[in-house]
């Protein structure tokens, strides 16, 4: 037996763990006790992470259309056709009528290729992933507020923490370890501020719970910042020194009274109160906030309103502080980091930015097109209005994941030409002309950048399946022939380019990862990584308060309930690796919504009474689950179940800065599927 | 080599010995990687014999985390089953509380109808146990009657006494090693003995001063006294206390692979509800605490009941996994306060 | 069905901890194979499949077996799971009766006639069928349960002078969903009483109306041994009438269901506090489960 270290596929957290190999199969896996973050712990995904690795429902082979039909084909004849599609849809309707999508399950070698591949090999910037429906708006906000999108603080931080405040993320299932770290703080006697409309386990965890109603979490960020002034606990020679714009702030945010962020919150004053004054007096204190806080049409603001509080505190750039948006995917960092995004090159350098695109077009030896890319939600509009005639999707389950299902199934249908790789099929791969096999994790080496920025080797336990290939050959393999030099000899030297063109990479290579990683900026060779960042200076100067303001919200008498949506502890994003995993599988084996009691009563339901869940999008049919966790008037639907798909429902209200859709508050109606 | 009961390996026989077992029986033991000792097939790395206990115990050679039961292959509407033979196994740095662990194991699958899979492995494997002279911070096997010296159940026992290894046959397969590789063992004297047992009394010392003293009995009255509901709400059901268990053994069973294919079991964990729901939904054990309960009343109740040997050997691995900061041990000594 | 009679002999005693049938390799996680011989629609979700073990030398699992044991019953690729034996021991051919519950249940309803199925077991220990001998026997039965209380009832139909007075009492939801309906009429041929109640009634119902107990206060069974299987509320409900009128605790046979995967008692799915409902039970007598159920 050998035992294989690597890191967790699942979530941002980015637990190292070891994998078990016995004659060629993983038998097992265990966290990894030296590991910073997972110090021999992991979280029940975690000791499964390898479970779905042998399912026999493992894509193994190639598959091209050929008359309707989706036969077996060869590696030459799969990427030959997918490279002559491209090149004549190029041909004929130009480079932005092509877009890729590439995968936050992929490593930063294989997103860093395939956004080269659309870039040099496609010339155009028309490159997203699913980060965009997740943290777009943190990167737009923390990169106006701070410079920069990412964790300001390793997750280690939280341990000497005296206040922390929870929001939108349901910390306990979606990021464990995180949640861990949290808890230990607790009990060492940091207070626990949660806020969240429903009563998650962290809430229930929590000093102090504030169940704001949906959509309103600037006004209760606003009302906190207000007492805080108020009491005079700001730390005054941090604003001075270190940012701009307070006193425009301050002239809004006193129209934030308890009183009248009860009104439109429904939080009861005593209890903002005592948040203000326990993050207040904090002498650290930190902000933690997942996609509750950027899913939302106004998701930029509220994580401006969050960046606020944390710098009119003075709680950045010091241990125990800061503000941490927590990743989903264990390289949606990373994914990020590489540029697979519509505007920036590696290492966030504007693709706008004359001088960034120069040097770009130096290291890539090609021009570049200047213009910024579709997103992933705009290239679904683009393609259905059939601008966007090609995509190449890497390891991503649109169908299933992206809102308003149908339009995603409008869209998909109608291209000319879509190439999926993945490890199994789904709703996706049913709709391409050109199936790719690939490596799991277990099967290829790379790096993942977890959520607090640290890039960590991942390992390759045991051979891909069939046919299968690492992505990371298939999109050099592609490059090639599009008429793009791609000589990598290994994972290793796609990394040894990308830290010559990323200047945050700068110093980042293969031999210096050792079990703890190094987190980013780390621009050369003897630097030790940063882990804390904004430490003396912000990479914009200052930092910049926002005056944010809480948004009228729409309501719906037709839909008068809520819906939000989520993930469960037991199931990872579209469930493709999770459903596959027999314990979690068994778990949770089916969708349900969960309906407060009195609301229940109200629509005569009980708990295992199939329902119908409708919004103007459309309905779906599922099983009803009467839960206290969910507050009156909403209702929750964990997205991973293709049988009853949650974004069938959900519109695509877009935030207008960072174009993420609203997944956390569509008005629906339920009725009895009886009835 | 005559027939004494103890012999004195050099320390610089040890890889030379090993590497003439590794040419015919596989060889596992506990070395390096990622900073930690762990279980694995040794390849001539260094061996980490002087770290602490490694987390993952190597009771997953004998009930693997994952494993194949059988094989079936249809063929007009009939099947035909294949299984794999057990491998001939040595491991080598075994200690006390694992030792115990596999005891247990035996009281219960080695037991009325034995578990065929697991009896051919415990046949098939030479266990090369090592007594703890540098117990880990979270032991407490001395409370647990299981360590830190191991008292049978091995093939050979090594004491490391610094200047080489005690080591003492346990088994005629221990015995027939010793005599085949006889040339890298010299007899001990009894003062080696004495030395060896001033060690382990020392190793228990330490446990007892700075590990957590529990008294097994005091434990199973204060099972009653625990707040089982409090203690579920911090649980985040990681399931790590009982996958890191060397007693825990509960599986599941699922198949792979229509219309060929493999019947698989995996190792489970009672924390999970799943565990124990029935299709229609209902749970035997529907809450977290419920769940909990239940595992320490296994541990120091039914186990006991059934085998004589208590369910938890005091390797001290769960409080280390736990996510929820659940400390069980504290827990009892609140309780038993 | 050909099968040599002399084999079929005497029946296994209940209180046997686990079977031991020939053919299967005790503790062995591998199924022999048996054919479905005959298929028959008990409700529109429930089957009464009969089976024949495939080869010579695993026949006696066909008949070693005793009322309340159970098999564990595979459908490869989908899983296995544990099935009561509905038939009796002194009758051919073995039969299992399957409601549709989960994917392994809807395999094995799938089977069509010459399909193969894996059994392994019986496993359990079964109706302490001996020391029932010579007493009065009142059987309670509500939904799915009763199935295992079928091999009972046609196993004492069988030796019925060895019994006192048996009753039957048997519950469904509606009409439809009563099992083994042509069969009453055998039972009360052998002097068995038996009262049939449904929660639902519909057009075509002239029988009883209500719960398993309300049919015990109109038949007033005498004292003796019962053997009960049902929903939990229906159990506690029966077992506390029957207490009412003179059964004693240690008399009172239940038949437990749990999540099983193995049969053998090391899983672990099935505990209920000490005891393995696969191996200690899956019948318990009402002094030892009373108050875990
Ligand atoms: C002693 C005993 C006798 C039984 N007799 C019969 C019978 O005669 N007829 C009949 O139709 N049903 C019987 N059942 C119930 C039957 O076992 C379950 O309906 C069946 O396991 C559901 O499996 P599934 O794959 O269809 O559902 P899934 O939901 O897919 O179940 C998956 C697995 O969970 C376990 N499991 C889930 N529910 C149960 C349960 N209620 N009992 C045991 N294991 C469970 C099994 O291991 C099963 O393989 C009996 C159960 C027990 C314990
Ligand atoms: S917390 Fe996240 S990274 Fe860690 S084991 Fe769980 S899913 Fe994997
Ligand atoms: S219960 Fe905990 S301390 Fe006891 S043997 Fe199991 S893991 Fe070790
Ligand atoms: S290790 Fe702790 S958190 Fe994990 S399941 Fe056990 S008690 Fe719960
Ligand atoms: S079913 Fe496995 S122990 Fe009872």
């Amino acid at each position: 037996m050998e035992k294989i270290a690597t890191i967790c596929v699942y979530c941002g957290c980015g637990c190292g763990l070891f994998l078990h190999v016995e004659d060629g199969r993983i038998v097992g896996a265990s966290p990894s006790p030296a590991h910073p973050v997972s110090r021999g712990r992991l979280c029940v995904k975690g000791w499964l992470a390898a479970d779905f690795v042998h399912h026999p429902d493992r894509l193994k082979t190639p598959l091209v259309r050929k008359g309707g039909r989706m036969v077996r084909g060869s590696w030459d004849e799969a990427l030959s056709l997918t490279a002559r599609r491209l090149k004549e849809i190029m041909e004929e309707s130009g480079p932005d009528a092509l877009a890729v999508l590439t995968s936050a399950k992929g490593t930063n070698e294989e997103n860093y290729l395939l956004a080269k591949l659309a870039r040099v090999a496609l010339k155009t910037n028309n490159v997203d992933h699913v980060a965009r429906l997740c943290h777009a708006p943190s990167v737009a906000g923390l990169g106006f507020a701070l410079g920069s999108g990412a964790m300001t603080n390793p997750i280690r931080s939280l341990l000497s923490a005296d206040a922390i405040l929870v929001t939108g993320s349901n910390t306990t299932e979606q990021h464990p370890l995180i949640a861990a770290h949290i808890l230990e703080a607790q009990s060492r006697g940091a207070t626990l501020i949660v806020a969240d409309p429903r009563r998650t386990q962290m809430a229930q965890l929590a000093d102090i719970h504030l169940a704001p109603r949906l959509g309103t979490d600037v006004a209760w960020t606003n009302g906190i910042l207000n007492l805080i002034i108020d009491m005079g606990l700001v730390d005054e020679d941090f604003i001075i020194e270190r940012t701009e714009g307070f006193t425009a702030l301050k002239d809004l945010v006193v129209q934030y009274t308890p009183a009248a962020v009860e009104r439109i919150t429904g939080i009861p004053p005593g209890d903002l109160k005592k948040a203000a004054v326990a993050f207040g007096e904090a002498d650290r204190a930190a902000v933690v906030y997942a996609m509750g806080t950027t899913q939302h049409s106004c998701g930029t603001d509220n994580v401006l309103a969050l960046a606020n509080l944390v710098l009119a505190t003075g709680n950045v750039g010091r241990d125990g502080t800061g503000i941490y948006p927590l990743r989903g995917h264990q390289n949606v960092q990373g994914a990020c980091d590489m540029g697979a995004l519509p505007s920036v090159y590696p290492g966030y350098q504007k693709v706008e930015d004359p001088a960034a695109r120069e040097r770009m077009e130096a290291a890539w030896g090609t021009d570049l097109p200047a213009d910024p890319g579709l997103t992933a939600v705009e290239m679904m509009e683009a393609a259905e209005e059939g601008r966007l005639k090609g995509i190449y999707i890497s390891g991503e389950n649109p169908m299933i994941s992206y809102p308003d299902r149908d339009q995603v199934m409008r869209a998909l249908s109608s291209l000319e030409f879509l190439t999926v790789a993945d490890i199994f099929p789904t709703e996706t791969t049913a709709l391409a002309d050109v199936v790719l096999p690939v490596a799991s994790f277990a099967e290829k080496d790379g790096t993942f950048t977890s959520t607090e920025r640290r890039v960590q080797r991942v390992r390759r336990a045991v051979s891909p399946p069939g046919e299968a290939r690492p992505e990371v050959e298939v999109a050099a393999d592609l490059l090639r022939r599009l008429g793009v030099e791609a000589d990598y000899a290994s994972p290793e030297e796609v990394m040894a380019e990308i830290s010559s063109v990323t200047p945050s990479y700068g110093g980042i290579s293969y031999q210096r990862l050792g079990i703890s990683g190094l987190s980013w900026p780390c621009p050369s060779r003897d630097h030790p990584g940063t882990e804390i960042l904004h430490q003396g200076s912000f990479p914009i100067g200052r930092a910049r308060f926002s005056a944010v303001e809480q948004q009228e919200l729409a309501e719906d008498l037709d839909y008068p309930l809520l819906l939000t949506t989520g993930r469960s502890l037991f199931h990872f994003h579209t469930g493709t690796m999770t459903r596959r995993t027999h314990l979690l599988d068994r778990e949770r084996p089916k969708a349900a919504v969960d309906i407060n009691p009195a609301d229940a009563a109200a629509l005569g339901v009980r708990s295992g009474t199939m329902v119908v869940v409708e919004s103007v999008r459309g309905g779906i049919e599922i099983e009803a689950r009467l839960t206290e966790e969910v507050p009156m008037g909403t209702v929750y639907i964990p997205f991973h179940f293709a049988e009853a798909p949650a974004n069938q429902l959900t519109a695509r209200t877009l935030d207008p800065t960072s174009k993420i859709p609203c997944l956390k508050r569509t008005p629906v109606r339920i009725r009895r599927a009886d009835s | 080599m005559t027939c004494a009961s103890a012999f004195i390996l050099r320390r610089e026989d040890l890889v030379p010995l090993l590497e003439e077992l590794a040419e015919t029986l596989e060889v596992v033991a506990p070395v390096q990687v990622e900073g930690e000792a762990a279980f694995a097939t040794w390849r001539g790395e260094a061996l980490a014999l002087d770290d602490k206990n490694p987390l993952t115990s190597p009771m997953e050679f004998f009930l693997p985390q994952k494993e194949v039961l059988f094989r079936y292959v249809q063929y007009s509407g009939r099947y035909t089953f294949s299984e794999d033979p057990p491998r001939a196994r040595l491991i080598f740095g075994m200690r006390p509380c694992d030792l115990r662990a596999l005891k247990v194991i035996d009281g219960i699958f080695g037991a009325d109808l034995p578990d065929i899979p697991y009896a051919g492995r415990r046949r098939s494997t030479i266990i090369v146990a090592l007594n703890c002279t540098t117990p880990g911070e979270g032991c407490f096997c001395r409370s647990m009657g299981s360590g830190p010296g191991a008292e049978g159940g091995y093939d050979i026992l090594l004491t490391d006494l610094g200047r080489g290894y005690l080591v003492e046959p346990g088994s005629s397969a221990g015995v027939y090693i010793l005599r085949a590789h006889h040339r890298h063992f010299e007899e001990a004297d009894p003062g080696d003995i004495k030395e060896k047992e001033r060690l382990l009394a020392l190793a228990g010392d330490e446990i007892v001063t700075r590990g957590p003293s529990l008294n097994p009995e005091k434990i199973r009255e204060a099972i009653d006294g625990v707040d089982w509901e409090e203690a579920g709400r911090r649980c985040l059901a990681c399931g790590g206390c009982s996958l890191v268990c060397p007693v825990c053994h509960c599986f599941s069973v699922l198949d792979q692979g229509v219309p060929d294919g493999e019947r698989l079991r995996c190792r489970d964990t009672c924390i999970l509800s799943g565990f124990s729901r029935m299709t229609g939904g209902a749970n035997p054990r529907a809450a977290l605490g419920e769940r909990l309960r239940h595992w320490y009343l296994d541990k120091f109740v039914y186990i006991p009941e059934k085998t004589g040997l208590f369910g938890c050997v005091g390797c001290g691995r769960c409080t280390r996994v736990c996510l929820g900061e659940v400390d069980r041990w504290s827990l009892f000594k609140e309780a038993a306060e | 069905m050909k099968m040599d009679r002399s084999k079929m002999g005497t029946v296994a005693e209940g209180g046997t901890r686990t079977g031991r049938a020939a053919g299967v390799k005790p503790g062995s996680y591998l199924p022999i194979q048996a054919e479905v011989v005959d298929i028959d629609v008990e409700s529109s979700n429930t089957y009464l499949l009969s089976l024949r073990p495939m080869d010579e030398e695993d026949e006696l699992v066909a008949v070693n077996y005793s009322p309340g044991q159970f098999l564990m019953v595979s459908v490869f690729g989908l899983g296995e799971c544990p099935i009561s034996i509905a038939s009796s021991p002194t009758r051919e051919p073995l039969q299992i009766c399957v409601r549709e519950a989960g994917r392994i249940t809807q395999g094995i309803m799938a089977a069509r006639v010459g399909d193969v199925l894996g059994i392994r077991g019986p496993f359990g220990n079964g109706f302490p069928v001996g020391s029932m001998r010579g007493k009065n026997v009142l059987i309670a039965g509500g939904g799915s349960g009763f199935a295992t209380l079928r091999s009972l009832i046609n196993y004492i139909a069988d030796d019925r002078e060895k019994f006192k007075e048996v009753t039957v009492v048997y519950g469904a939801r509606t009409p439809q969903d009563l099992y083994f309906t042509s069969e009453y009429g055998s039972w009360q041929a052998a002097k068995i009483e038996v009262g049939i109640t449904v929660d639902m009634m519909d057009a075509s119902w002239k029988g009883n109306v209500g719960l398993v107990t309300s049919l015990l206060a109109e038949i007033d069974p005498s004292p003796g041994a019962a053997a009960l299987c049902g929903p939990p509320m229906m159990i506690r409900a029966v077992a506390k009438d029957l207490l009412g009128r003179g059964f004693i605790e240690p008399e009172i046979y239940i038949s437990l269901e749990r999540h099983m995967k193995c049969g053998v008692g090391k899983c672990e799915h099935c505990t209920m506090g000490r005891y393995h409902v696969c191996t200690d039970g899956p019948i318990f007598s009402y002094d030892v489960v009373g108050d875990l159920i």
